[in-house]
């Protein structure tokens, strides 16, 4: 309680904080509460029934499954893309940098549509891996591609500037103490990139779990097999099965929360594990 | 342990960092490198300590080749300006991280860890900041967990760059005192890089003066001060006069410019307080004209102009108030020690004429 009567640099910070709650609740709450409010004109055992149908279960297997290992993925080379961007100098790295942030800005069916294309069995790539007994497009292992693809920035530009931050003399005060190079990765410079990495493994996770536009294209779309939860609810809306679609939406929307929250949660320990006793008192 | 580092080269593209330079520290000295920014002492820190490849020359330690040896191996303890330490450890996992990463077999018990880490943090009397994070304390405090953590793998080389360039001059004070105790102790040989003479002289039991990337002068802390072996390390050492002058084969005569670009001109380098100040007129003495007395901290300093050019004077209180100076007046300037150099090189003038002594 203490801490709003500190004196702070930037003025209004009563004002700041109502207006930021206002904005997000008007943004993100209102429309969530809206689909709550709107949903349920059933029973409960409708809704359970509903919401837990073979082909429905598989459709958040695939979903979920696809976006956890679409995210692990990017985290682990995104880390390395960000890693290599920052602490290596090499011709065209400008260039590749730019590239990055490609999967933000391209049309999600424009993605879509290219990896199709090139992973089919008649594309450039599918068609080397279709000898090896290897098919992406069209089968689950298509999904994650796809949300590989749009995943990568979220990470590669939430642990780059953390990356920028770590002094190369950390590294080099690991090496005179006798650290290895694996040793100083793992002691000393993972835990200072863990939190960022938590983060970008975050964002490209809930991203995943939304996409639709590119995943249509290259899943294939089989039902118990390579169908996700978004385009259920798409087909069910079409065919003006409203309410179906609503519960679809609902239990996307309570899993999707709690798996956020179980990561945020995760990421506040991790962030103020370094400082949990800030609030004792520095003896002079 | 002692260090050798022999004809040592450095470049950075077309920079010239280092320049064949050579140096012998033996086991117990604790060395200086004092120099201006750029000068190279860093590069030679770092070259010693295997985190930069010389272009040339050779890294001994204890007679020992080790120029290719990587850092890790070299058993040196490294203390930055900027400390470094780990920022997501507490304090007393920083210090044990040099014993933890230690191949298993060479690993101490956890009990001998907890030992050797309370030691040294006692050493650095900071035992009680065991638990704390880096953050959480100042920068003096930073400064001595970053040593404790450096010699807790009982390094035979001990390396600092710049350790308290970071600090206020108070606790600066403090931590070179304690640093010179420290070294005393521990029986290893010491290299510090610093920019501040003070600091130097003070602290090290000898200085290596460098300037653009070679050694000027290697000697004991009154050595390089009171008998420079450059004009550089003239001035870069403390205040200093310069005087034009000519030198007459054992004669060097103050005052009297010879034609730019003749042989025989020369410099003398007179320190502000080897000049006394005198009323009457002598043939040893210079006159000038005082412009400006000001009294800073123990000594009085007077900046007098002589020809066009400004010289300072340093007088102790008595003497001033003994003279009884005011501002304006024309008074006789009288070097009691002086040294002469023609280009780079001292003369061994045994005579001064001051010349203008009228």
């Amino acid at each position: 309680m203490t801490n709003s009567r500190k004196h702070r640099v930037l003025p209004g910070f009563g004002l700041s904080l109502g207006f930021a709650l206002v904005y997000l609740s008007l943004l993100v709450l209102l429309p969530l509460a809206g689909l709550v409010a709107h949903g349920v004109h059933m029973s409960f055992a409708d809704f359970w029934a509903t919401a837990t149908t073979p082909r429905t279960l598989a459709s958040y297997r695939v979903t979920f499954g696809c976006a956890l290992l679409a995210a692990l993925v990017n985290a682990f080379f995104g880390l390395i893309v960000a890693w290599v961007l920052v602490r290596y100098d090499f011709p065209g790295k400008r260039f590749i940098d730019a590239l990055v942030d490609l999967p933000f800005a391209l049309p999600t069916a424009v993605a879509g549509i290219t990896l199709t294309t090139l992973y089919a069995n008649t594309g450039w790539v599918g068609s080397l891996l279709v000898p090896l007994g290897i098919q992406i497009a069209f089968k689950p292992a298509g999904i994650v591609v796809a949300l590989i693809f749009i995943g990568i920035p979220f990470v590669v530009r939430t642990v780059q500037p953390v990356i920028e931050d770590i002094e190369q003399e950390i590294e080099e005060a690991a090496a005179t103490l006798g650290a290895t190079r694996w040793q100083t990765f793992r002691r000393v410079l993972f835990p200072a990139l863990a939190p960022a990495l938590l983060t970008g493994f975050t964002l490209a996770f809930s991203r995943a779990i939304g996409e639709y536009g590119s995943v249509i294209f290259i899943a294939g779309n089989m039902p118990m097999v390579s169908e996700i939860t978004p385009l259920m609810i798409i087909s069910k809306l079409e065919q003006y099965d409203t309410q179906g679609a609503i519960v679809l939406a609902l239990v996307m929307l309570v899993i999707s929360f709690v798996l956020l929250l179980a990561i945020n949660l995760l990421q506040w320990y991790a962030a103020n594990r370094h400082t949990q006793r800030h609030s004792e008192r520095k003896p002079a | 342990m002692s260090i050798e580092v022999k004809n040592i080269s450095k470049r950075f593209g077309n920079f010239v960092a280092l320049d064949d330079v050579s140096l012998e520290i033996p086991t117990g000295e604790l060395v200086a490198l004092l120099g201006p920014s750029g000068c190279g002492k860093t590069t030679l820190l770092r070259i010693i300590a295997g985190m930069e490849s010389a272009s040339a020359g050779t890294v001994m330690f204890h007679g020992e080749e080790a120029t290719n040896v990587p850092t890790r191996e070299r058993q040196v303890g490294f203390v930055f300006q900027h400390y470094a330490l780990f920022r997501h450890m507490s304090v007393f996992e920083n210090v044990a991280f040099g014993l933890r990463v230690k191949p298993r077999g060479e690993r101490p018990s956890e009990k001998q860890i907890r030992e050797r880490v309370m030691h040294l943090l006692s050493l650095v009397q900071l035992e009680w900041l065991a638990d704390r994070y880096p953050s959480q304390l100042s920068g003096g405090q930073r400064q001595r967990i970053a040593l404790a953590r450096a010699l807790a793998v009982e390094p035979k080389v001990l390396l600092l760059d710049e350790p308290f360039g970071a600090l206020d001059t108070q606790v600066r004070k403090e931590l070179r005192r304690w640093l010179r105790h420290l070294h005393d102790e521990m029986h290893i040989a010491s290299v510090f890089v610093t920019h501040d003479q003070e600091e130097a002289l003070e602290v090290a039991d000898r200085v290596v003066v460098m300037n653009k990337g070679h050694i000027e002068q290697i000697g004991s802390p009154d050595e390089v001060y009171s008998a420079p072996a450059t004009p550089f390390v003239y001035r870069f050492l403390g205040n200093v006069n310069v005087f034009r002058s000519r030198v007459h084969g054992t004669w060097a005569e103050i005052d009297r410019a010879p034609e730019p670009g003749s042989k025989d001109e020369a410099l003398a380098f007179v320190r502000p307080h080897d000049i006394d100040i005198q009323r009457e007129a002598s043939a040893d003495a210079l006159a000038a004209r005082i412009v400006h007395i000001q009294a800073i901290g123990p000594q009085v300093r007077v900046e007098v102009e002589h020809q066009g050019e400004i010289f300072e004077v340093d007088l102790t209180r008595e003497r001033h108030e003994q003279l009884a100076l005011a501002e304006g007046e024309t008074v006789w300037l009288r070097p009691r020690a002086l040294r002469v150099f023609q280009g780079e090189q001292l003369v061994d003038a045994q005579t001064f004429d001051l010349g203008a002594g009228i």
